[in-house]
């Protein structure tokens, strides 16, 4: 019985140094945080492909303050909850119709075409303008906007994309002007847009 | 018998082994459009019994196929992966499969689901057995 209870002892003991191992080291450094990257290099102009299959170029925003994402028609969960989203707090701002553009930017261009990124931009039953391109553009834009993302195969012989969850703010005059994030509160949320709104 | 007695106090404060009670409400799936293949489907999972189950597994019927999985977000990062150890429900507890966190993935959908579509699934549960539930398709705006 001594022994059982010097080996219990023994485990409790590893347990302990495992969590406080797991407690004390330091965070997991993402892929998007490696990335060195100022406030001022963010975004700019671009060119990708619209719904209809022409190019779409960042110009023809018209000096529209933007929202923009970046995700993947396949997505059932988190893409959809987050156009929702910014959708339903356009129209919580009430500043007009349309105070600002949302654009969807696909990170998987291999299934995406523009005809997937348009009727996926219909969903909202508001306006959202879905983008697609090129592996080289989309690659190019995603550098750009500092986004991560990296394909994961599922266990249906398909395959998942794991990417960047936050939604970037431009301003009229295409600055940054910040970011929300998934588990950000609405009037934080707000707040920002209003910035940007002004 | 002092160690004996011991380990049955802790085993019982981990599990409650009666009877759960399974009561689930509020069953949605986004809307789809044409070509989309894949939905989520969330609910709520109220355990009102007094010992704990656990959902293994989700049906849909075919070609469609269900899936349990867990959606997070950490360092801005998105992931979905799929749960296959289940989900715990435990007794006394109302679990939530809401967007951006757990949910039902379903794909291969045949067609798109419009707004009061009704899609059916089969969810297993360890102890519970299988329950059929009707999931109402709601707007992709939610």
């Amino acid at each position: 019985m001594q022994r059982v209870r010097i080996v219990l002892w023994v485990l409790v003991a590893l347990a302990m140094a495992a969590l406080a191992f797991l407690m004390l080291r330091p965070a997991q450094q993402t892929p998007t945080q490696q990335q060195p990257m100022t406030i001022s290099s963010v975004g700019g102009p671009f060119t990708l492909t619209g719904s209809d299959g022409k190019p779409f170029s960042s110009v023809s925003l018209g000096g529209k303050p933007y929202a923009i994402f970046f995700g993947f028609t396949h997505c059932p969960d988190v893409c959809p909850t987050t156009l929702a989203r910014m959708v339903r707090l356009r129209q919580q701002l009430g500043a007009g119709d349309r105070p600002f553009e949302i654009l969807f930017v696909t990170v998987d261009p291999e299934r995406d075409g523009p005809s997937e990124v348009g009727k996926y931009a219909e969903l909202f039953n508001s306006p959202v303008t879905g983008l697609t391109g090129s592996p080289a553009q989309i690659d190019q834009v995603k550098k750009q906007f500092g986004i991560f993302s990296q394909k994961v195969p599922d266990s249906n012989g398909g395959y998942s994309v794991d990417h960047t969850s936050t939604v970037l703010l431009f301003d009229g005059r295409g600055e940054f002007s910040g970011t929300i994030a998934p588990e950000e509160g609405d009037s934080a949320a707000l707040a920002k847009l209003k910035r940007i709104t002004v | 018998m002092k160690r004996v007695l011991l380990a049955a106090l802790l085993l019982a404060s981990c599990s409650k082994s009666g009877p759960p009670d399974l009561q689930i409400s509020d069953a949605w799936a986004r809307e789809t459009v044409l070509g989309q293949t894949e939905t989520a489907a969330y609910m709520t999972i109220d355990n009102r019994g007094s010992g704990d189950d656990r959902l293994i597994s989700v049906e849909a019927a075919a070609p469609a196929k269900a899936m349990l999985h867990a959606s997070g977000s950490s360092g801005g990062i998105s992931r979905m992966r799929h749960m296959g150890a289940g989900l715990a429900l435990p007794a006394g507890t109302a679990v939530q499969l809401k967007p951006g966190g757990t949910h039902v993935m379903i794909t291969g959908l045949g067609g798109p689901l419009h707004t009061n579509d009704v899609v059916k699934l089969r969810l297993q549960f360890e102890k519970s057995g299988p329950r059929d539930i009707d999931v109402s398709v709601g707007a992709g705006g939610r």
